[in-house]
């Protein structure tokens, strides 16, 4: 057991309502799980918790047997080692691309530093970039920087808000491609958060349903959304 | 428990610092108003206070009034026409800011003398003998001309802004509905306006409050002359700590009637689209109308009294030796720069916690640094000494340790008058940080955490390079404003410090206002710089 997500319950302020009510669940390493809900529903307040971002009111988190939180402890979120690719990517403005994909790694030399960015910058096959600013990529490239920036660092656990929504329809189905292949490759436990039956069905080894801060369902694609779509083709190096 | 150590880190504890110092040396204000009274205050009770009141009043109310009507009217006539030189008087209008108004005063006075430029012209020249009745300005309505003329800029800018912004579509409905151009402005434009303008309104009757180098020289009693006289005069400091806090109840009043009138309904320009207002091009003897209007206003508050004051500068070129005028310059520039690093440092400290803060506090914390903002320098004067000679008192037994022959050394220190700006000050500049951090948000620091960041470091190498604007903007408004104040510098600096604004006070108040002319020059070529800067700027970023 590699994730262990126990009753965690969440209210906002100033609300009677439970945000997330009793969330339970245990992943696997390299799963790629894809949190499903409509607006409101919750899902990115889940990941804001395990992102370390929001304090939930109770439940435990544990990440390869170390406790994230309880109701003792409470890690930081620069201290858990995990990754999150925010919605709108979050990319520094003031840093080249390279630059961004450095700022985790400042516990490494400065030659292992490059290095590992180097490496994921190919990984996302944006190596060509790295002296570009944020503004001065597409959409779809901001993501991908976004996504290398997060993976530098070799996270436990990668989570990410979103990550379709803010591209247009045609670079939608492309990204997706890639970023199944890009996780896959990785091999990095990763959660995901959408409102799309469709993202969900083509990345996700398996889906939470969530419905007003409770799990409706979990299980695997096809077992929920009836045939799963074609999955593309990975070739893990 | 567990939320208590997430909150209870430095950046917490660092803002509570920094806004309880901002509040603190009000405490022996409103202590003052529960205090024994003494004879003198008594006296002042019975038969000024209420004199005190009504001059307050009548010169806040005529210059609300004043400044109303020329504010409004002319963010109307910029927002929504075209005639000759609009586009330059849409900046230019808000130059009046630059000059201080005690120099406006000094200045107006000074051309309206028998010796002065007008009346010399008219007997000169048209062989005209004048009643000097009609050419005396130094009274209460020719204060209120002066504060009106130099103050209403608070007014059009944030009237212009509202109106370019976010009154498209009502406007352009109204006319569609058949409304001609002045029924638009009285029953559309006003009417949505209203928050904005008293928004404007509120800080011109601050500033009023606050002032002392215009009241002062043109000789009339307010609650900031008073609380000088009282506690110089009288050597009654604790009348005057009494009339400070009926001044402060006098300023909290204003500003309830102020939240009553701008009613429930909060703007904001930061959340709705901008879609510009279309211009209307003016034509015939509309267009000469309104170019006549906007440059008359605009001749009066700025371009007349420049020249009258580079006139004077050149008749007095040499009059201040150079090194003197140096030390002025030099004196200015150094009080009002570590005063405003320190408030932007704070700012950012402030304004950092506030940002992620969830709870009760954080909302309310970052509220209080206004609180220096709207109380008028007088007050805080009283209040900042009362406190420099408790601390003294208290540390006493260390001077005498150290061998200081002094009892008094802070408060006779220049300390004492930087803690005094960065108290009043801090809300200029906080506004400034505030709004910077509202524009990027919180996820670029959010996104520096995840990636292993802690909040210090984060705040360093993102925050930072991110807020440079908001940064420099902030240092410079606070910077220039420090550069113009009266009251607090003439009451609190160490003998013999003279900074620009004191020395043209002072060479005004000698009757040398030739001489006057140029430190004041010095000031407004500053302001003018800054606030052109800082509108352009804004400006640009609007227009993204």
């Amino acid at each position: 057991m590699t994730i262990e997500i126990k009753d965690v319950c969440f209210s906002y302020r100033n609300s009677k309502e439970l945000a997330i009510d009793h969330f339970c669940m245990t992943i696997e390493t390299g799963e790629v799980i894809s949190i499903l809900g409509r607006s409101g529903s919750g899902k990115s307040t889940m990941l804001r918790i395990l992102a370390g971002l929001e304090i939930p009111e109770k439940g435990e988190f544990r990440l390869y047997e170390e406790t994230m939180f309880d109701g003792k402890h409470f890690v930081q979120p620069e201290k858990r080692g995990i990754g999150l690719v925010f919605q709108d990517y979050a990319l520094f403005p003031h840093m080249t691309v390279l630059d961004n994909v450095k700022f985790g790694l400042s516990h490494l030399s400065r030659t292992e530093r490059l290095k590992r960015a180097n490496e994921v910058l190919e990984l996302v096959e944006m190596g060509d970039y790295k002296k570009r600013y944020p503004h001065q990529l597409s959409g779809g490239q901001q993501q991908r920087v976004a996504l290398a920036r997060a993976l530098a660092p070799n996270p436990k656990l990668l989570l990410l808000d979103e990550p379709f929504s803010n591209l247009d329809k045609e670079l939608q189905y492309k990204i997706r491609e890639e970023l199944y292949s890009i996780l896959k490759r990785a091999q990095i436990t990763s959660i995901f958060v959408t409102h799309d039956e469709d993202d969900a069905h083509t990345i996700a080894d398996r889906i939470v349903k969530l419905d007003k801060g409770k799990i409706t369902k979990i299980g695997r694609p096809c077992d929920m959304l009836g045939t799963p779509l074609k999955r593309p083709e990975v070739i893990l190096k | 428990m567990r939320k208590l150590s997430y909150y209870l880190n430095g950046w917490t504890i660092l803002s509570v610092i920094i806004v309880l110092s901002l509040l603190s040396p009000m405490l022996p204000i409103i202590g003052g108003l529960l205090a024994p009274s003494s004879e003198n205050w008594e006296h002042i009770k019975e038969y000024m206070l209420q004199d005190y009141m009504k001059t307050s009043f009548l010169l806040v109310f005529y210059t609300a009034v004043g400044t109303i009507v020329i504010g409004t009217s002319l963010a109307w006539l910029i927002a929504q026409y075209e005639f000759p030189l609009s586009r330059f008087y849409k900046w230019a209008l808000i130059l009046p800011l630059s000059i201080p108004p005690f120099i406006a005063a000094y200045t107006y006075s000074g051309m309206m003398s028998y010796t002065g430029v007008i009346q010399t012209t008219l007997r000169n020249v048209f062989n005209m003998p004048v009643n000097q009745k009609f050419f005396d300005i130094m009274n209460i309505p020719g204060a209120i001309f002066i504060y009106t003329m130099f103050l209403f800029p608070y007014v059009y800018t944030i009237t212009r802004v509202f109106l370019t912004q976010q009154a498209a579509s009502l406007v352009e409905s109204a006319k569609l509905l058949g409304k001609g151009p002045w029924a638009i402005f009285f029953k559309v434009v006003l009417p949505i306006s209203r928050a904005a303008i008293i928004g404007g309104v509120s800080l011109v009757s601050l500033e009023v409050l606050n002032d002392y180098g215009v009241v002062k020289y043109y000789g009339i009693q307010t609650f900031s002359t008073a609380i000088f006289q009282t506690w110089f005069g009288l050597g009654d400091i604790d009348a005057a700590i009494k009339l400070a806090a009926s001044l402060m109840t006098f300023v909290v009043l204003m500003l309830v009637v102020e939240k009553l009138l701008r009613g429930t309904k909060q703007f904001s320009y930061s959340n709705t689209k901008v879609n510009p207002l279309p211009k209307v091009r003016l034509t015939g003897f509309r267009k000469w109308g309104a170019f006549g209007y906007v440059t008359l206003i605009f001749c009066l508050a700025f371009l007349i009294p420049v020249i009258q004051l580079i006139d004077w500068f050149v008749l007095t070129w040499g009059a201040i030796p150079n090194d003197e005028f140096t030390t002025y310059i030099r004196n200015s520039m150094l009080v009002a720069g570590i005063a405003s690093v320190v408030i932007i440092a704070g700012s950012l400290i402030v304004g950092n916690f506030q940002r992620f803060a969830k709870g009760r506090i954080g909302k309310v914390l970052p509220k209080f640094t206004i609180v220096g903002y709207s109380i008028p320098g007088a007050v805080i004067a009283v209040a900042i000494v009362t406190m420099f000679i408790w601390l003294d008192r208290q540390l006493g037994s260390l001077y005498s340790a150290w061998g200081l022959d002094s009892t008094l050394v802070l408060s006779t220190s220049v300390v004492m008058l930087v803690v005094a700006y960065i108290v009043r000050f801090f809300a200029i500049g906080y506004n400034a940080i505030e709004s910077g951090y509202d524009k990027i948000g919180v996820n670029f620091s959010l996104a520096s955490r995840m990636l292993g960041a802690s909040v210090t470091k984060t705040f360093f190498k993102v925050d930072i390079p991110l807020l440079k604007g908001a940064i420099i903007s902030g240092l410079m408004l606070v910077f220039v404003d420090i550069m113009k104040e009266i009251p607090l510098t003439l009451i609190l600096r160490p003998f013999n410090f003279e900074t620009l604004a004191t020395k043209a006070f002072q060479y005004a108040g000698d009757e040398k206002i030739m001489q006057a002319s140029q430190p004041s020059l010095i000031i407004i070529a500053m302001s003018a710089l800054a606030i052109f800067i800082f509108y352009r700027l804004l400006d640009k970023e609007d227009a993204k």
